[in-house]
C-alpha cells in the first residue's frame, strides 16, 4: 500500500453515533465536529473557535472526551460518538447532570452548555472530582464567556457527590 | 430559574448558525492582508477552480448600512467589498460560496491579492492618528462635556490633590456563539437567521443596503450565543451573504473563524483616562476633573461616554469632563460590557483609594463619606441610589473589618500577600420604547411577544416569571418570544436596559389582558376559564416608553432606529449601583495573583429574577477580573490588526480562575424609572470590579498599576 | 486546508512501508492535536498522511525493573492518571495534567506530543514572516511580539519556543524514544531529539521523515519520587507556560542532595537541561538560597527579546519554587 495509490477524495467510514449505527462518505479533511453538524443535523455540538481553545464542540469519542473540531471525522471509523443529544432519555427527562446545572444556573447564554455537560460527565466518570479544585481544573478545557463557572462547578460537584454515595 | 435552561442543557437550542436547511451551501470570507492601502487586484482564479465551488464574489452593490450610532444600522458604516479601500487589516475582500465546508475554506485560502499599501496608525500616540474633541467633532447635547462650577479652580485650591493617568488597552467581547449564521430567500422575502442583539437593526439596515421593503425581511434569533455588545447592530458579512444566496437560489451559511471575528466585529477601544482629584483633609472630594482619549476608527466616530458615570459618582461641588476621539487604522470600536464605565472606574476608582491612603482613612468610609442623593451635573436626585448600602452590607459579608489597611501587611499561610480592595460602580439606567403583545390561549397558556433579545442575561425568564407572578399562574404556561421580528419589533437589547424597558411593555400588556378577559386588575387568574367565557383566544398590544420620552420613540424604533432615552429624566436621575469587595493573593515566589473570594452587592431596584440576576453579577466580576488581569488585543504595528486573534492567545477566564464569588441586592424598587421598580444589572455587575482588584493588588504589593492588565510582570 | 490522501495502515509494518514510498511531504498523523490544526491554519499541507492513531503496537504503558515504557500511542491522558507514574513520577504526572484540556490530553499521543511545535504566533500566522513555515522568509517575531519566545537556545533566524511540556520532565529523568523506520529501530536520546534552531529552524528533531516514534523509555530513579513540575502561565489553567521547570532531587539521609535533575520549559526552543544548576545543588543541604541560585544559574546564559527579558526572573523563581517542591517531596 502506498498513499500514492490512494484516491485523494474520499474516505468510506462507518461508526455509531448515540448508538445509531452511521455510514459516511468522507473527504479526510472534514472534522468531526462539521459532519456532526451540518451533514448529520446534529447542531447540539457548537463551534466556539474550531481550533481546540474553548471546548464548546465536546463530545465522548470512544468512551473518551474531546474536541470534535480538532478530530478528523475519518478518526470516528468503527467508534462509539455521543454527544448531547444522547444524555437525556428517550422520553426527554434530563440525566442528573443536565437537571444540576438547570438547579445550579450553571449557564447563561447556552452556547458553551453542551460541551459543558459532555465535559462534567467525562469528568465524573475519569474519577477526577475530588474536590473543587480539581473539578475547575479538569473543566478549564470549557470556556463560559458568560462566566457561569461557579454555577458548572456546583452542578458537577452536586452530581459527583450522588455518584460517590450511590 | 431559567426558563429556557431545557432547551440548553439538551442541545435543542437553535442558535443562528445551528439552521441545517435543504440545499444549503457553505460560505467563507478571505480578508486583507494589509492594514491600510488600495486593493490593486485580487485573483480569485485558484479559488474558482476548487471542485464544489458555486461562486467567488469580490465586489457586491450594497449601500452602506450606516454606523448605528450615527443614525444607521451597522457596526460600522464601512462595507466590505464595494470599493477598492481597505481601512483595517481583516477587511473582507472576497466570499466564496461552495458545497462543503471544506471546499470554501479551501477555495478563500486559494485567493490572493495585491495592495498598494498606506501607513498606519494604531494606537492613541501614533503618529498619523488624528485627536479630536468629541464635543465639536459630534455637536450633539447628549456628547457635550460635562462641566459643573470651576473644577479646576477647586482641585488647585483643595488641600488635598490627587492625580492620575490611566491606560486601558483594547479589548474583544468574543462571545462563544461565532459571528455568522444562515440566510435564505423565500421568493421575495429575505430571512436571516443569526445571533444579534438587534433583530430590528439587521432588518431595517438590509433593506437600506440592498434597496428592498424591510417588509420583505424576517429576522430570527430567538437564542443569542452571548452578546456582550458586539452583537448589537448589522455586521459586515450578512449583505454579501443575502445577495450571493438570492444569486444562487439556494440557502447559505456562513461561520465566521475565531480570527476573523476579531476584525469583523466591534471591540473595547483603547483609552487613557487622566483623572485630577481635589479634597478635603477629611477625604470628602470638592472636585473631579476627567479627560479621557478614546480610539475610534477613521471611518466611524465612536462616542466616547465616560464622564457620564465618573460625574455621578459622588457628592461632588465642582466637575469638569473632557472626552476626545482619535482616529486610527481599525474597525469601528463600540460597545464591549460596561463600555466606558469600566474603564473609567478602573480609573476614578484607584484615584479615590489613593485619596484615602493619602488622607488615612478608610477606603469603605471614605466612599460613604462623599455618598450623595443629588446628582452634581443636574442637580436631580437620584430617583433611587443605595450605594452605601451596598459598601455597608458587602462590608459586612466580606468581613472588611478585619482589613489592616496597611500594604504588605496581610499574610496568607503559605507566604502568600493579601490583599483586599473596594470599589464602586455605576451605570446609567436607559430606557427603550418597546411594544409587547399577550395573547391568552384557549389552553391556558399566555404568550408574550416583546422587544428583547435572549443572550444570556435571561430576559425571557424575567418576563416569563413576572407574567405568571402577575397573573398566578405556572411559569410554564408562559411563553415569550423574543429576537424575532415576525412577532415584534426587536429593538436593540443593551446597555443594561433590555429588561427595564420590556418589563413595562408586559406589564401594561397585563392590565389590558385582564380587561379584555374581564377579569380584576389583580388576583390569580384562571386563564382558560377566562378565555373559554369570552369564546375565543385573546389578543392584546401594549407599548411604553421611558419617563418623559416622546411617543414618537416607538415609531422611531418601528423603523429600525435606536429609540433611547436617560439616564436623566424629567426631575429625577437613575443610575444602578454596585459595590464590589476583592481578595487577592500574591504568591511569595512566582507572583501569580489569584481572586480567591469577591464580595458584590447591588442596587439594581427590585430582583425581577433572582436566580438569573445572580449569575449575571458572577458573570460581571468574572469579566472585571479578567480585564484586570488577563485581557487586552496585541497590536503588532507592523501589519495593523490585531495578532492574539484566538481563544488561545486572548487569554479569557477559564473555570480554574473563578473561585468564590458572593452575590447580594439590595432588592429595593425604583417606581420612578418604571412601574415594575426594575433597574438595570448587566453591565454594573463589571464596572468597578477591575477596579477592586486593582486597589487589592496595591494593598497587597503597595504597589499601583496604572494600566491594564495587571500581569505577572508587573508584580514580579 | 487543501486535498490530501488518506491512509490508516493496520500495523507499525504497515505504516513503515507506507511512508517509505510516500510522496514527499507525507506526514504522520496521530492525535491530531497539532498536525491537523497546523493543516486548518494553512501551516502544513502535506498531500498524503498516514494515520497511526491506532496501531495496536502503539499502546500500553509498562512498568519493568528498570523502566517505565510508554507506547508512543498512548493519550496523555492515560499517563497522569497512571498510579505508578503519579506515585513514582510526580513530575511526569503534573507534565502532563497541566498541559492544555482533558479533551485535548484524551486525543493526543505521547509520541506526538514530543513532537509538537510551537505557538509563535507568526508561525501560525500565515501572514507572517517566518524562517520556520517559510525557510528564508525572516522573523517576524524578533521585531515583533516576543513575550512567550525563548530566552535560550536562540539563534538569529528563529527564538520560538518549544511548548510542549511532558518532554521537559523527560528530559529531566534522561528519557529514550525508539523510533522504528524503514532502516529499522534506533535509539535516541531525548536529549538528541530536538535541535535548535541554529541556520535551519524549519528542523526541530532527528527524525527521518519515514521514522516514527513507537516507545518512549524512562530509566528508574529514586529523584522520580523527588519530582515536580512547576508550570507558570497567564491563566491557572488551559495555557502554555512562561516559565516550567521539572526538578527531581535524591537527598540523603544527612540532608545532603546526591541526586538532582533540573529541565527548564517555556522559556528554550527546545527541552532544557540545566546541568549546571543541577550540579549546584549536589553534595549540600537544600537550601532556599541555594535553590534560588539554582535558579540563576540555569538562566545565566538567557539571552531576552524585546518584551520577555521578566521571564528570566520569573524562570529563576519557578526552578527555585520547583527545587523547593522536589526537595520536600525527595527520598531520604
Amino acid at each position: 500500500m502506498s498513499t500514492n495509490d490512494l484516491p485523494a477524495t474520499t474516505v468510506e467510514v462507518t461508526c455509531t453515533i448515540n448508538g445509531d449505527p452511521v455510514r459516511l462518505t468522507l473527504d479526510p479533511r472534514e472534522s468531526l465536529l462539521d459532519v456532526l453538524r451540518e451533514r448529520l443535523a446534529l447542531t447540539g455540538t457548537k463551534k466556539g473557535c474550531d481550533q481546540g481553545h474553548c471546548g464548546a464542540c465536546t463530545v465522548h469519542l470512544g468512551g473518551r472526551r474531546v474536541v470534535s473540531c480538532l478530530t478528523p471525522a475519518v478518526q470516528a471509523a468503527g467508534q462509539d460518538i455521543h454527544t448531547i443529544e444522547s444524555v437525556a432519555g428517550p422520553d426527554g427527562g434530563l440525566h442528573p447532570l443536565q437537571q444540576a446545572f438547570v438547579d445550579n444556573d450553571a449557564l447563561q447564554c447556552g452556547y458553551c452548555t453542551p460541551g459543558q455537560i459532555m465535559s462534567g460527565l467525562a469528568c465524573i466518570a475519569e474519577g477526577h472530582m475530588a474536590d473543587d479544585d480539581q473539578i475547575r481544573e479538569y473543566l478549564s478545557g470549557n470556556v463560559c464567556r458568560c462566566g457561569a463557572y461557579c454555577g458548572i462547578v456546583a452542578a458537577v460537584r452536586q452530581v459527583a457527590g450522588m455518584t460517590q454515595e450511590g | 430559574m431559567r426558563v429556557d435552561a431545557y432547551e440548553k442543557v439538551t442541545g435543542k437550542a437553535l442558535y443562528g448558525a445551528d439552521r441545517v436547511l435543504p440545499g444549503m451551501a457553505f460560505a467563507a470570507l478571505a480578508l486583507a492582508r494589509t492594514g491600510r492601502g488600495r486593493l490593486i487586484s485580487v485573483d480569485t482564479s485558484a479559488a474558482a477552480a476548487v471542485p464544489g465551488v458555486l461562486a467567488v464574489e469580490t465586489h457586491f452593490d450594497l449601500a452602506s448600512p450606516g454606523f448605528v450610532m450615527g443614525g444607521g444600522f451597522g457596526f460600522q458604516s464601512l462595507q466590505p467589498m464595494t470599493d477598492d479601500h481597505i481601512a483595517y487589516r481583516g477587511q473582507p475582500i472576497a466570499i466564496v460560496v461552495a458545497e462543503t465546508p471544506v471546499a470554501a475554506t479551501e477555495a478563500a485560502e486559494a485567493i490572493t491579492a495585491e495592495y498598494e499599501d498606506e501607513p498606519t496608525a494604531l494606537h492613541l500616540d501614533s503618529e498619523g492618528a488624528t485627536t479630536l474633541v468629541q464635543e465639536e467633532a459630534i455637536p450633539l447635547p447628549f456628547l457635550a462635556d460635562l462641566k459643573v462650577g470651576d473644577a479646576d479652580a477647586v482641585i488647585d485650591a483643595s488641600p488635598v490633590t490627587i492625580e492620575g493617568t490611566y491606560e486601558h488597552p483594547p479589548q474583544h467581547a468574543v462571545p462563544m456563539e461565532l459571528n455568522g449564521g444562515v440566510v435564505h430567500w423565500d421568493g421575495d422575502t429575505l430571512i436571516v437567521h443569526e445571533g444579534t442583539q438587534n433583530a430590528n437593526a439587521l432588518r431595517f439596515g438590509l433593506a437600506q443596503q440592498l434597496g428592498i421593503d424591510a417588509a420583505n425581511i424576517e429576522v430570527r434569533s430567538p437564542y443569542v450565543g452571548g452578546g456582550f455588545g458586539q452583537k448589537n447592530s448589522l455586521l459586515v458579512h450578512i449583505g454579501p451573504l443575502a445577495l450571493v444566496s438570492k444569486r444562487l437560489g439556494r440557502p447559505v451559511k456562513l461561520v465566521l473563524a475565531r480570527t476573523q471575528t476579531f476584525h469583523n466585529g466591534s471591540f473595547r477601544p483603547a483609552s487613557r483616562q487622566r483623572i485630577r482629584l481635589g479634597a478635603d483633609e477629611t477625604g470628602k472630594i470638592t472636585a473631579a476633573v476627567h479627560e479621557v482619549d478614546q480610539q475610534t476608527s477613521r471611518h466611524d466616530l465612536f462616542p466616547a461616554m465616560h464622564t457620564e458615570t465618573s460625574a455621578r459618582l459622588y457628592g461632588l461641588s465642582a466637575y469638569r469632563g473632557r472626552q476626545r476621539l482619535v482616529q486610527t487604522d481599525v474597525q469601528t470600536p463600540g460597545y464591549m460590557r460596561a463600555p466606558f464605565e469600566s474603564p473609567s472606574m478602573f480609573a476614578f476608582e484607584q484615584v479615590v483609594d489613593e485619596l484615602a491612603y493619602k488622607v488615612g482613612r478608610d477606603p469603605v468610609e471614605l466612599r460613604l463619606a462623599n455618598d450623595t442623593d443629588t446628582d452634581p451635573i443636574s442637580g436631580l436626585p437620584f430617583s433611587t441610589r443605595y450605594v452605601a448600602d451596598c459598601l455597608r452590607r458587602g462590608a459586612e459579608l466580606f468581613g472588611w473589618s478585619g482589613r489592616n489597611p496597611e500594604p504588605r501587611s496581610m499574610r496568607a499561610d503559605d507566604g502568600s500577600l493579601i490583599g483586599w480592595g473596594v470599589a464602586i460602580g455605576n451605570y446609567p439606567c436607559n430606557t427603550a420604547a418597546t411594544n409587547a403583545t399577550l395573547t391568552a390561549g384557549e389552553d391556558g397558556r399566555v404568550t408574550v411577544a416583546v422587544d428583547g433579545h435572549e443572550m444570556g442575561q435571561g430576559i425571557r425568564s424575567t418576563i416569563a416569571l413576572h407574567v405568571a407572578q402577575d397573573l398566578g399562574i405556572p411559569v410554564g404556561d408562559v411563553v415569550v418570544q423574543v429576537g424575532d421580528t415576525t412577532v415584534g419589533t426587536q429593538h436593540l437589547t443593551a446597555g443594561s436596559w433590555g429588561t427595564a424597558s420590556a418589563l413595562p411593555s408586559v406589564h401594561s400588556g397585563l392590565r389590558e389582558l385582564r380587561k379584555h378577559l374581564d377579569v380584576a386588575d389583580t388576583g390569580d387568574v384562571e386563564v382558560a376559564p377566562a378565555v373559554a367565557a369570552v369564546g375565543h383566544a385573546v389578543t392584546v398590544h401594549a407599548d411604553s416608553v421611558g419617563p418623559g420620552q416622546p411617543a414618537d420613540a416607538l415609531a422611531q424604533s418601528m423603523t429600525g432606529h435606536l429609540a433611547i432615552t436617560g439616564p436623566e429624566y424629567p426631575g429625577f436621575v437613575t443610575f444602578s449601583w454596585i459595590a464590589h469587595f476583592v481578595e487577592v493573593r500574591v504568591e511569595p515566589t512566582t507572583c501569580r495573583i489569584r481572586v480567591p473570594r469577591v464580595v458584590s452587592v447591588a442596587d439594581c431596584g427590585r430582583v425581577a429574577s433572582p436566580v438569573t440576576a445572580a449569575s449575571q453579577v458572577r458573570g460581571g466580576v468574572i469579566w472585571g477580573i479578567g480585564a484586570a488581569l488577563r485581557e487586552e488585543s496585541m497590536v503588532d504595528d507592523r501589519f495593523g490588526g490585531f495578532v492574539n486573534s484566538t481563544l488561545e492567545e486572548y487569554p479569557v477566564m477559564v473555570n480554574a480562575d473563578v473561585h468564590s464569588i458572593d452575590v447580594d441586592f439590595i432588592d429595593k424598587p425604583d417606581y420612578r424609572y418604571n412601574p415594575v421598580g426594575v433597574k438595570g444589572l448587566g453591565e454594573v455587575s463589571m464596572v468597578g470590579a477591575a477596579a477592586a482588584v486593582a486597589n487589592a493588588v496595591h494593598h497587597a504589593t503597595g504597589r499601583r498599576h496604572y494600566r491594564l492588565p495587571i500581569r505577572i510582570e508587573h508584580v514580579i | 486546508m487543501r486535498p490530501f490522501a488518506y491512509a490508516a495502515p493496520g500495523s507499525v509494518d504497515d505504516a513503515v512501508a507506507v511512508l517509505r514510498d510516500a510522496v514527499p511531504g507525507t506526514k504522520i498523523l496521530a492525535g491530531g492535536t497539532t498536525l491537523y490544526d497546523l493543516m486548518k491554519l494553512g501551516v502544513e499541507a502535506p498531500p498524503a498522511v498516514v494515520d497511526v492513531l491506532r496501531l495496536p503496537e502503539l499502546a500500553g504503558i509498562t512498568v519493568t525493573d528498570s523502566e517505565l515504557v510508554f507506547g508512543a500511542g498512548v493519550r496523555m491522558a492515560d499517563v497522569s492518571d497512571h498510579p505508578v507514574v503519579r506515585a513514582d513520577y510526580p513530575a511526569l504526572a503534573e507534565s502532563i495534567w497541566r498541559a492544555a484540556s482533558q479533551q485535548l490530553r484524551n486525543m493526543a499521543t505521547l509520541g506526538g506530543n514530543l513532537l509538537q511545535r510551537t505557538r509563535c504566533g507568526y508561525f501560525r500566522g500565515t501572514d507572517f514572516a517566518c524562517n520556520k513555515r517559510n525557510p528564508g522568509s525572516g522573523c517576524a517575531a524578533i521585531e515583533g511580539h516576543d513575550r512567550h519566545h525563548a530566552l535560550l537556545g536562540a539563534s538569529s533566524l528563529c527564538s520560538a519556543t518549544y511548548a510542549g511540556d511532558f518532554a521537559i520532565a523527560l528530559r529531566a529523568f534522561d528519557a529514550v524514544v525508539d523510533v522504528v523506520g524503514p532502516r529499522g529501530e534506533r535509539p535516541i536520546a531525548l536529549a538528541d531529539l530536538h535541535v535548535e534552531p541554529g541556520e535551519d529552524p524549519s528542523r526541530e528533531h532527528v527524525l527521518d521523515v519515514d521514522e516514527l516514534i513507537v516507545r518512549i523509555r524512562v530509566p528508574l530513579t529514586p529523584a522520580g519520587r523527588g519530582s515536580t513540575y512547576l508550570k507558570i502561565r497567564d491563566r491557572e489553567s488551559y495555557a502554555f507556560a512562561l516559565a516550567s521547570a521539572a526538578v527531581g532531587l535524591v537527598i540523603d539521609g544527612q540532608g545532603v542532595v546526591t541526586e538532582s535533575r533540573i529541565a527548564l520549559g517555556g522559556v528554550a526552543t527546545r527541552p532544557w537541561r540545566a546541568v549546571e544548576a543541577e550540579q549546584s545543588l549536589l553534595g549540600q543541604p537544600l537550601t532556599a538560597e541555594s535553590a534560588r541560585r539554582a535558579g540563576e544559574i540555569a538562566f545565566a546564559d538567557a539571552r531576552p527579546g524585546r518584551t520577555n527579558r521578566f521571564r528570566i526572573e520569573l524562570g529563576i523563581r519557578t526552578v527555585a519554587d520547583a527545587v523547593r517542591t522536589a526537595g520536600e517531596r525527595a527520598v531520604r
